[in-house]
């Protein structure tokens, strides 16, 4: 070997070395979502939960992140904007949180307090230039005890909220962050700015064809080193048509699919694709309402409906994809507590329970069930319900549904159960997250009872109440988590509700999807995601 | 003639203002409104109420309609609750997608709707004639939103020669044979309808000009010669083109199934959406644009007819 | 529009002076009879129709029970021959049942709008020119909506079921059926025998009855029946939406929206309601070109 020869060689390794090192890059994911539009790409989704997991959190940061590496645990909080972040001791409506240094936005711009109160002001201040009702409104209504915030100096904002509220944390990674330049950029519009946004995210918004199709690139800038992605372009895809969903991805139009419709799910596994399912914080019940009038007023009622449905029916007509349902939060996990009663399948003690009741054969319990032809979350509303239907009626109960559409039943639930809103109805079949430990207080507290708030059915357990407050107004975490299961264990034995299943997050993979581990969240990450 | 057109066009303005009275009035009339849906159930009620009245949905009803009625004479349509976008803009977008697939499906349907209905008349009683009609009603017959279904199941998921749903993301008109292989199958689909309403007209326009004009004597002649169908065209084209004009507003306004089904990003799934969302201005302006081309196509329609034969001035 | 034009030209000039003459209807009869066609559509609808009626004796099953454990059985299995539904039900006998409902909705809006449309038309064919506008302008403003776009608003407003789907069907169809009838009723009324008529000072309604009428129900009647195929169409749809009837009533549209899902999986099943709308509409569209054909009598039989 002459002495050009050898360097050569070395310079060659090195060069293949090098190459095979970098990840592969002409990779480009396809998602059809449910949505029927595209989410409005201006930093706060609409939409809902999808919105938020594809063009919020990919795209965006919050002071406080949802936690995506642990996936045996429902996903708990990260550092986000914020490197920390504590209560005050002396004033215990005073969040202190600590900004991280150097990030910057997409359009190179600093994030600084300064960014982040003109932020807190799009959303809560409507007097500021920057005020966006829409964001505005989807925010507040989770986030609505924030009050005011301070700017303490450049590396600290403090926000308070109305009253002390330890699960503040929770509510935090709703409020998104996006760059205030490019908003004055865009002409001081949001709907200007939804065009190309600018975020602080694992991926940036770079192309929206409306009613078509939102494109995400890499940012190769991104903070948190252990999340740039992998992937070189994402591109979501409303698509609410399960049929045309799994079309799109049999035909290979698309690489991965939200929700393919249960009965496709052994086909589609014959044919090599990935069926994802994992648990995360959601639950499909009915919501009883507990005013005059309704049968569900009696306690053993409520029960005796929980004994009378084969939940594992329902499971296999969903091939799968849920699992059976026995309170708002599953069975192990810390929340759930020691409840008296244990439901199941179990048709005597349900009728044991009626007779106790003054119900028997030849009176059953009559029941109108407000029911949606679809919406988020609320799976296959049609032939789950008919199955209950079928199931519980030679048990005594005789149940009818009043069909809505998804737009009249969240106007139901936003009114009383009284009101003309309801239709006279005596419960609604509405799915619901409980991704935040403060969840219980909204659902089953009286300061929640609707129109205030969505426990709709009025139910109140003066314990409960108790229980669950003093759990807001404890600063520590085992104290929380005791309250919140004493809690729990009196709810699953008072029945407010009918507890049926838990969806396991369906999604279908082509089998060139590589790197996806799903977290039990109604947020993913896709930033180790890879296609082949 | 002039008094005529007056008389129409004064009529088509009042239609017009009670098409707007209607559409305000009907989708007002759907329970909820808009803040129902754009905001999440745990909203409190004080912060749907603080909107409602920013946004102008507790005034009473015949102020909004005329504040609305005064917008829509500026050209402003009003802005979408939900995605903050102007109504105009949106519309204009969606409606060119749906031209994209409604105009092919409308030269399709006059094409081979003229063709099978003029070879059925020529061919009168014979097996041609019977098979043609057959299939010409078929296409009546049959909900063209579940024929979509199997021949996207046909043709994208079993064969995998056509794409399975979407535009494609080209935007706007096809501009490559893969942009054009989106069409195909919607395109195929919303032409059913017309062509079985154009066909099943044709071919009776035909047998009444042919009956009319040929006596008995020059049927027995046979009736290929080139003169006779000439003068048969010439003669069934003004009504044929009278109803292909309406075929072309019922594309506009009844696409909505067929986008459905295909995922197609157009004026039909808009209207669709703002129904599902309660968004009102999107509805309001959607359904008046809509219900105004199929008034305005009716008024073309009566005035080339009225100019053909006088006899149809009223 | 225009196939309004072609009902009237059938239906006025075809019409011989004076009193209807019974002859014209048994030629038209015999006509009929003679056209094959229209005489197996015929025969296929009345079957459809019997089988309706008869539901509870062909049925095979309970068509809202079914076995959740035994769901989307394939065509051809033992006991249940046309397979078994999403939640396990019996797909002949809800195909069986579904006739019912899927007819009443197909049938009873046009009917509806057939008679309020009739006499809305009559009105304003024989009525001044005052009551003529009033009618026609109102009808003019409905009629300037898609059909479709109106179904599905109307539905929207006042919700989903049965009675609702027919409410909101029938007020699509009554535009239509009135200009049908104002037309035909100004035509005929402007006929010599009718003025003869009215020159001897006979009663308006003895008019009605034996001018009029007779010669404007044959138009009707080729119209009316023209719609039923498209109103059992839309109604498939409105389900198809979820906006018409509720489940778990047996309904062929209902049907379709629920096997929708299913058709990916087991093709030929899932595809029967969709066969029986097609061949149910199809029957009553041939039925009503062949009624069309043979009212005509100028078209050699």
């Amino acid at each position: 070997m002459t002495r050009t020869t050898l360097p050569r060689i070395i310079a060659a390794a090195l060069l293949l070395s090098f190459a095979a090192s970098v990840p592969a890059f002409a990779q480009t994911l396809r998602i059809a979502m449910t949505a029927a539009d595209i989410p409005t790409t201006s930093g706060i989704p609409n939409n809902g939960g999808e919105g938020y997991r594809f063009l919020g959190f990919p795209a965006f940061d919050g002071l406080v992140n949802w936690d995506f590496t642990h996936p045996n645990e429902i996903a708990g909080l990260t550092p986000g904007l914020a490197t920390a972040w504590k209560i005050d001791p002396s004033d215990h409506t005073r969040w202190i949180f600590t900004l991280r240094q150097g990030v910057k936005f997409t359009d190179g711009t600093p994030v600084t307090a300064d960014a982040i109160i003109w932020n807190l002001q799009r959303l809560y201040d409507e007097k500021s230039p920057q005020f966006d009702p829409a964001g505005s409104a989807i925010v507040r209504s989770f986030v609505n005890m924030l009050d005011h915030w301070q700017k303490v100096d450049d590396r600290t904002v403090a926000i308070y909220t109305k009253y002390p509220f330890s699960f503040f944390p929770y509510m935090v990674p709703n409020i998104l962050i996006v760059s205030p330049t490019e908003w004055q950029k865009s002409g001081r519009s949001w709907t200007e700015f939804a065009r190309h946004p600018a975020g602080t995210g694992p991926f940036q918004i770079s192309k929206v064809v409306l009613g078509q199709f939102a494109e995400l690139t890499r940012n190769a800038n991104y903070w948190d080193k252990t999340r740039i992605p992998k992937l070189a372009k994402m591109i979501v895809i409303p698509m609410p048509e399960a049929t045309t969903r799994l079309a799109a991805l049999r035909s290979g139009e698309v690489d991965w699919i939200e929700v393919p419709p249960p009965d496709a799910i052994p086909s589609l596994k014959a044919a090599g694709f990935q069926i994802s399912l994992w648990p995360y914080p959601h639950v499909w019940p009915y919501m009883f309402k507990m005013t005059d009038g309704s049968p569900f007023k009696d306690e053993r009622v409520r029960q005796a409906l929980n004994y009378a449905i084969d939940r594992d029916a329902i499971v296999k007509f969903l091939n799968g994809t849920a699992k059976p349902a026995y309170g708002l939060y599953p069975p192990g996990n810390p929340y759930f507590g020691t409840p008296e009663l244990r439901y199941g399948y179990d048709p005597a003690k349900a009728k044991a329970l009626l007779k106790e009741a003054g119900y028997g054969p030849d009176h059953p319990v009559e029941a109108k069930i407000m029911i949606s032809t679809a919406g988020s979350g609320q799976m296959l509303p049609e032939p789950m319900n008919e199955i209950i239907q079928q199931e519980v009626k030679p048990i005594g109960f005789d149940l009818h549904f009043d069909v809505v559409e998804w737009g009249t039943m969240l106007v139901a639930k936003r009114n009383g159960p009284d009101s003309p809103a309801g239709h006279g109805d005596d419960a609604l079949n509405n799915s619901l997250g409980f991704a935040d430990p403060a969840s219980m207080f909204r659902y089953f507290s009286k300061a929640s009872w609707s129109p205030n708030g969505i426990n709709w059915g009025h139910f109140y357990d003066p314990k409960v109440d108790a229980l669950l407050t003093q759990a807001q107004d404890s600063f520590d975490p085992t104290q929380q988590t005791k309250l919140l299961a004493e809690a729990h264990g009196r709810i699953v034995d008072d029945a407010p509700w009918l507890f049926v299943v838990h969806d396991l997050n369906p999604r279908a993979l082509s089998p060139k999807v590589k790197g996806f581990v799903p977290a039990q969240s109604w947020y993913q990450d896709f930033t180790h995601v890879t296609v082949e | 003639m002039a008094r005529f057109l007056a008389a129409r066009l004064l009529h088509t303005v009042l239609i017009l203002f009670g098409v707007s009275v209607v559409a305000f009035g009907l989708i007002h009339m759907i329970p909820g409104n808009p803040l129902d849906i754009l905001l999440p159930p745990e909203a409190p009620k004080s912060l749907v109420d603080h909107l409602r009245a920013e946004f102008g949905f507790d005034r009473p009803l015949y102020v909004q309609y005329l504040a609305w009625l005064g917008r829509v004479f500026r050209g402003n349509l009003g802005t979408s609750i939900f995605t903050g976008r102007e109504v105009t803009r949106e519309l204009l977008r969606a409606l060119g997608n749906t031209l994209v697939i409604a105009v092919p499906a409308a030269v399709l349907a006059f094409g081979l709707g003229t063709t099978l209905g003029t070879v059925a008349a020529f061919n009168y009683g014979k097996p041609l004639d019977k098979l043609i009609s057959v299939l010409v009603i078929l296409g009546l017959s049959v909900p063209h939103y579940w024929l979509g279904i199997v021949l996207v199941i046909v043709f994208a998921v079993e064969w995998n020669v056509l794409p399975a749903a979407g535009m494609g993301g080209s935007g706007g008109l096809p501009t490559s044979w893969h942009d054009l292989s989106f069409l195909v199958l919607p395109v195929a689909t919303l032409s059913m309808i017309p062509i079985g309403v154009i066909g099943r007209m044709v071919r009776s326009t035909v047998l009444e000009i042919l009956g009319n004009d040929f006596p008995t004597a020059l049927r027995a002649k046979g009736l290929r010669s080139r003169h006779v169908v000439f003068h048969v065209l010439k003669n069934a084209a003004p009504p044929t083109v009278a109803v292909m004009g309406l075929q072309l507003g019922y594309l506009l306004g009844g696409s909505i199934l067929v986008e459905t089904v295909f995922n197609w990003p157009g004026s039909g799934q808009l209207m669709d959406l703002a129904i599902f969302r309660r968004d009102v201005p999107v509805l309001q302006g959607t359904v008046l644009v809509l219900a105004a081309f199929f008034v305005l196509i009716n008024l073309v329609v009566d005035i080339v007819q009225a100019l053909i034969d006088p006899r149809m001035r009223r | 529009m225009a196939d309004i034009a072609a009902v009237q030209r059938i239906a006025a000039p075809e019409v011989a002076e004076g009193i209807a003459p019974r002859g014209y209807w048994r030629t038209v009869a015999g006509r009929v009879r003679r056209d094959r066609l229209t005489v197996t559509a015929g025969a296929i609808l009345l079957a459809i129709v019997l089988l309706a009626i008869f539901a509870p004796w062909a049925a095979t099953h309970d068509p809202l029970q079914g076995d959740i454990l035994h769901r989307l059985e394939p065509v051809g299995t033992p006991g249940h021959l046309l397979g078994t539904d999403e939640t396990g039900r019996d797909i002949w006998s809800r195909l069986v049942y579904g006739g019912r409902l899927s007819l009443f909705c197909g049938l009873s809006p046009v009917l509806l709008a057939t008679i309020i449309g009739g006499v809305l038309g009559l009105l304003a064919g024989m009525g001044g020119r005052l009551l003529n506008s009033l009618i026609m302008r109102i009808c003019d403003v409905f009629y300037a909506f898609p059909s479709v776009l109106l179904a599905i608003a109307i539905c929207g407003v006042i919700g989903a079921g049965i009675a609702n789907t027919i409410l909101s069907l029938t007020v699509v169809f009554i535009p239509p059926l009135v200009r049908v009838t104002e037309s035909l009723t100004r035509q005929v009324r402007s006929r010599d025998f009718v003025e003869a008529a009215r020159a001897s000072a006979a009663p308006l309604h003895a008019i009605i009855r034996h001018q009029i009428l007779p010669n404007v129900l044959g138009g009707m009647l080729v119209y009316a029946t023209s719609l039923v195929g498209i109103s059992i169409i839309l109604s498939a749809g409105l389900s198809f939406l979820g906006l018409g009837v509720t489940p778990p009533a047996a309904e062929w549209g209902l049907m379709l929206n629920a096997l929708r899902q299913a058709i990916l999986v087991e093709h030929t099943m899932a595809a029967l309601p969709g066969v029986a709308i097609v061949i149910t509409s199809l029957c009553f569209n041939l039925l009503s070109d062949g009624l069309r054909s043979a009212m005509d009598v100028k078209l050699p039989s």
